[in-house]
């Protein structure tokens, strides 16, 4: 069992909790109904921490909890002090942030900052004409043609981003749904009543926020009105308030956009201190379906480092689509074609599949799918009813088809609700193959090699290697291109300020750069440092050999890290491993026992190290 | 420079008369396993010097440069007591050049520890490294990949003047093509390259080996599903073949920078060179020969076959390597089997073209060959169908770059016509190839040879869609320019 230490109430001793942390987004509606009205509530999540705690999650995130309309899943807030009556009162978040705590599991909640509901009484007093004390909170144009650069994001619903309020008598400007008008931020009584809420909720217990559609606070004329330096300074301001009355508080942004422009998001360490790495994630699944590395290894190598503090927030799956905005056409129509066979399953722009669909319930994928994820430089961070293998219904509406109630148990309504099955949110799955009666964590919970029991004991593993969270990565070459083998290093010198990024290991430098050894060599060149792991994986259907040159770990002993097992030492030349279909191995490199002379060392390698040696 | 290498000292007699049975083994000698009769050494000297001087300890590394059998080789060899030599070289019998008292002489490239000593050697201490790992002797060099960071590769075989690779290489580089290993050592003596280190493609992987990841995941589709098209298929590499050809675009239009673009050569020769292919064609099999008539009259017909540049001359899948930055293409030595002013002369760009979809083939067909001979029938036509799709992809990167108009025949016939010509002359080559090594393969260009002779002469012209060229258009090389909001 793992060691729980209370989260204290105020000033933790380790601000940087977040960067060895495992994530478990938690959609309230869908998690447990505990008042038997077929909603999910607060209360059902507090009833069911002991089971986040067995799993080994050390932060849940929860989706927006606050009063709304529920036009977009909460996102569309009509009142940001109050909890939405299904899912509680404040009084149920007070007491699932103590509980939590108490079991050493940190709890964040979703802000959106960007727009409102139109139902907020912000927006309805705003609209009423152009001269009342809110007239100016929201963006109001006369005609629908400022901005024109902006995209349209939910390209399934809307056409654009301006829409007509016959109260007003004149548009008013949207990034998502034209039910949910952006909040003004050049208004200063703006900006300031959000640090407001920010502050609210922070007193209330909350660990921090994952922070909705931050790229789009501002507009501006001439621009894409995405990334805008007033958004950076905003967000610097909101980051300066919250370290200086809450340390150790994390926000988390959410920005869908490339990584070189993401990391903007970091500030100097002044800014977020995590953000979500979206592109990272299609990739991975493009990755297993080409049996090739270089879709995971190309992001990563065009991903800056970060600075000192930060993390990138990593996710296979999430509440929303498998969004395909950070990807070319090319891999999108590719992505499409593999991913989303029926139409009924493309959202948006993305795909609307749960994870275990995504990968046609192989356990196979999704086990390797998640070492990845476990061990790629960033924080995991998954999503409910992934850790059972939970599917999707593509006929449900919008992103509702991986919105079901988490499944429980094999009786009725999955365990999730005793209300009647009529009253329920959403159907749960009954289908023969995801539905509860074979999925559920009861059952999973019985049986020890269940996909359950084998995700609590990665996460056991990972915890005990802080290196996965806060280690240099630098990529191991290797002629195999199905075979992607990683080194995970802790930094030589704790403090030198150096990244934690993924981009090391890029290979080769573009024009111009000659001379210079390639970008991202810099950890190559450090001495082996304890505590340093090597993870090797076989992204293709079939076994797979590789060699791997790993002569500047000589004489380590790579140690299997779920079974223990020490395999041969590291000699001078490139190191031999064979790889199950779909297989993967994490080994620590650890110094050989004590009395094992150097010349045996060379010995134990001439048996696996070197296939061709006679 | 060599400064250690100071020419006129000569070898210990005790290795000189070990050398010829040394050289006999080696794969880069040309005697064909025959000791030389006669071994010159024209220059000689001590690389790296024996370390810390005195009491025999320690090693050393030698240096020669001779001449055998009309041949000249340049040797790098390691002398060390017999006693440590288990500690620094793995069993490599062929390594070893022999014993002389208490001391052991052996190629000193296998060793790491002499392998880091010489690139310090050869560079003055400009480039360093702390490990040395040999990556495989090939027919004419050996080559020693340094930190990940650095492959050296040591010439064998050395005529004097420069190495084309090299040459063709820096100029590449110097041109600002961003898709070749940034050159990062060259070691010259009296204008002969001896040596050349470039930028090591550390995470890369062969065009060959991921073809084949392609084709093996493809031809692992199950008969029932009937799902013959490989656009279907997970592994696709057409969008792969798509940016290679767009690199070698790009690669064509910087070689025509560096060595320039002859208007007039190739309209010149290209009567006199159809002669030629006919005179080959006319050796093949009588069923085959009939049939070739049409599609020489329309190779004759071409009414320019564009401009001659400087090509790659051996373009094939092996010779380009797909990194995290893109394709990166390899080795401009030219066709070995060449002398060296054949692979001097200007060709057509059209002629790496050609290279790059016979290796197609055969990739599609040596994945088949893994399969058992039943299996292998009914995946035939997945194999063709393939070779076709990733035929037409790389064309559609080649031809969307809009800088390779200049470099190619005008006319859209002309352009299919020399692409033919040179996919003609490139399976004749292959085919006497097998014939004389590789019984086995024979099948493969006789089939190529097949569909050139005998298929319908448009069909062949318009093998690749009209549109082929305009689909890409704007899509940059690198695999994540595009698609950015």
């Amino acid at each position: 069992m793992r060691a729980v230490t209370p989260v204290s109430g105020t000033a933790s001793q380790d601000v940087r909790w977040y960067q060895r942390a495992v994530f478990y987004e938690i959609l309230v509606r869908g998690f447990f109904d505990s008042n038997d009205d077929g909603t999910g509530d607060l209360a059902g999540v507090t009833a069911k921490l002991d089971y986040i705690s067995w799993l080994g999650v050390d932060c849940i995130w929860l989706l927006p909890f606050y009063q709304s309309p529920l036009r977009d899943g909460g996102y569309d807030i009509s009142d940001y002090w109050s909890v939405l009556p299904e899912y509680g009162q404040i009084a149920d978040v007070v007491q699932l942030v103590d509980e939590a705590h108490r079991r050493g599991i940190r709890v964040i909640s979703d802000l959106v900052m960007n727009h409102t509901s139109d139902q907020h009484p912000w927006f309805v007093e705003s609209r009423r004409d152009r001269a009342n004390p809110k007239a100016d909170w929201y963006v109001w144009s006369d005609d629908d043609q400022r901005y024109k650069q902006a995209r349209v994001i939910f390209v399934d619903t809307e056409k654009s981003n301006w829409a007509w309020d016959p109260v007003r008598g004149q548009y008013y400007w949207h990034r998502f749904f034209s039910h949910q008008p952006d909040l003004n931020y050049d208004n200063p009584e703006v900006a300031e009543t959000m640090l407001d809420v920010v502050r609210y909720w922070l007193d209330v217990g909350i660990d921090g926020f994952r922070l909705d559609a931050v790229p789009y606070l501002f507009e501006r004329e001439g621009t894409n009105c995405e990334n805008l330096p007033e958004t950076h300074q905003y967000l610097k301001r909101l980051r300066k308030e919250v370290d200086l009355l809450y340390p150790g508080k994390v926000l988390l942004a959410e920005a869908n956009q490339w990584p070189v422009d993401v990391v903007q998001y970091f500030g100097d360490g002044d800014e977020c201190h995590m953000c979500f790495h979206f592109p990272l994630m299609p990739r991975m699944f493009m990755a297993v379906r080409r049996e090739q590395r270089f879709p995971i290894t190309e992001i990563l190598a065009r991903t800056p480092p970060v600075p000192e503090g930060a993390s990138w927030g990593i996710f296979l799956r999430n509440h929303d689509e498998l969004t395909l905005e950070m990807v070319t056409d090319e891999e999108r129509d590719y992505m499409y074609a593999e991913y989303a066979k029926d139409p009924r399953m493309k959202r948006n722009i993305g795909i609307g599949r749960r994870l275990a669909t995504l990968v046609d319930n192989d356990r196979r994928v999704a086990e390797l799918l998640h070492s990845l994820l476990f061990s790629l430089p960033g924080s995991p961070v998954l999503y409910y009813g992934d850790e059972i293998g939970m599917g999707d219904n593509i006929y449900l509406g919008d992103r509702d088809s991986v919105r079901t109630p988490m499944q429980w148990s094999p009786d009725r309504n999955a365990g999730f609700s005793k209300a009647d099955f009529a009253q329920l949110y959403l159907p749960p799955l009954m289908d023969p193959v995801y539905g509860y009666q074979a999925v559920n964590v009861e059952a999973q919970m019985r049986n020890p090699s269940s996909l359950l029991h084998w995700m609590r004991r990665m996460l056991e593993v990972r915890r005990q290697h802080p290196v996965f969270g806060t280690g240099t990565m630098e990529v191991v070459s290797t002629d195999n291109p199905s075979v992607l083998a990683y080194v995970r290093a802790p930094h030589a010198s704790s403090g030198a300020g150096a990244s934690s990024g993924a981009g090391q290991g890029a290979p080769p430098s573009g024009a111009g750069q000659g001379g210079g050894p390639p970008a991202g060599q810099v950890p190559g060149e450090q001495e082996p440092v304890e505590g340093t792991v090597l993870c090797v994986c076989n992204l293709s259907r079939f076994a797979q050999p590789a060699q791997l040159p790993l002569e500047r770990w000589e004489g380590m002993v790579p140690v299997e890290l779920l079974g223990r097992a020490p395999f041969p030492p590291i000699g001078p030349q490139p190191y031999f491993v064979t790889l199950a279909p779909y297989g993967f191995y994490w080994f620590v490199l650890a110094k050989p026992p004590p009395g094992q002379a150097h010349q045996e060392v060379r010995d134990g390698q001439a048996g696996l190290g070197r296939p061709g040696a006679a | 420079m060599d400064k250690q290498a100071s020419a006129g000292q000569e070898l210990p007699e005790a290795l000189a008369r070990l050398l010829p049975a040394y050289m006999a083994r080696q794969r880069w000698y040309a005697g064909g396993g025959v000791p030389p009769t006669s071994l010159h050494c024209l220059a000689s000297g001590q690389l790296v010097p024996p370390a810390g001087g005195g009491e025999g300890a320690g090693y050393r590394v030698l240096w020669a440069l001779v001449e055998a059998g009309g041949d000249h080789y340049q040797l790098f060899i390691g002398e060390r007591p017999t006693a440590e030599l288990a500690e620094h070289i793995s069993k490599a019998d062929d390594a070893v050049v022999g014993s002389a008292g208490d001391r052991t002489f052996y190629d000193a490239t296998v060793d790491p520890e002499m392998a880091v000593e010489i690139l310090g050697a050869l560079t003055g201490g400009a480039q360093t490294a702390k490990h040395a790992r040999l990556v495989g002797a090939e027919q004419s060099n050996t080559s020693v990949v340094y930190d990940d960071r650095l492959i050296l590769k040591f010439f064998r075989r050395v005529p004097p003047g420069p190495n084309l690779d090299a040459e063709v290489t820096t100029a590449l580089a110097a041109a600002g093509f961003a898709h070749v290993a940034q050159p990062l050592v060259r070691w010259q003596r009296d204008g002969r390259d001896l040596a050349f280190g470039q930028q090591y493609l550390a995470g890369g992987t062969d065009g060959w080996a991921l073809a084949l990841t392609s084709l093996r995941d493809f031809y692992a589709t199950s008969p029932e599903a009937g799902a013959a098209d490989p656009a279907l298929s997970g592994g696709d590499f057409a969008a792969e073949a798509t940016r290679l050809g767009q690199v070698t675009a790009e690669m064509h239009i910087a070689l025509a920078q560096s060595f320039g673009a002859d208007h007039q050569y190739l309209a010149g020769a290209w009567p006199g060179w159809l002669d030629q292919l006919w005179s080959r064609v006319e050796l093949l099999h009588p069923s085959l020969v009939e049939g070739a008539g049409p599609l020489f009259e329309a190779l004759r017909s071409v009414e320019h076959p564009g401009p001659a540049i400087r090509a790659h001359g051996d373009y094939h899948l092996g010779q380009v390597m797909r990194t995290d930055a893109g394709w990166y293409v390899l080795d401009f030595e030219g066709e070995p089997g060449r002398p060296v002013e054949q692979r001097l002369q200007p060709t057509s760009a059209l002629k790496d073209v050609a290279g790059m979809l016979r290796s197609f083939q055969y990739a599609a067909w040596s994945a088949l060959g893994e399969h058992s001979h039943e299996q292998a029938g009914w995946l035939e036509p997945l194999a063709l169908a393939w070779e076709q799709r990733n035929r037409q992809a790389f064309l559609r990167g080649y031809r969307g770059h809009p800088g390779t108009a200049a470099l190619l025949p005008t006319g859209r016939r002309d352009f299919e016509a020399v692409r033919l010509a040179f996919e003609l002359d490139k399976a004749l080559y292959e085919l006497s190839y097998e014939e004389a090594h590789r019984k086995a393969w024979v099948g493969l260009p006789l089939a190529a040879l097949h569909r050139l002779l005998s298929s319908p002469v448009e069909q062949l012209l318009a093998e690749v869609p009209e549109d082929a060229g305009a689909v890409d258009d704007g899509e940059p090389a690198s695999p994540l320019g595009p698609g950015r909001p």
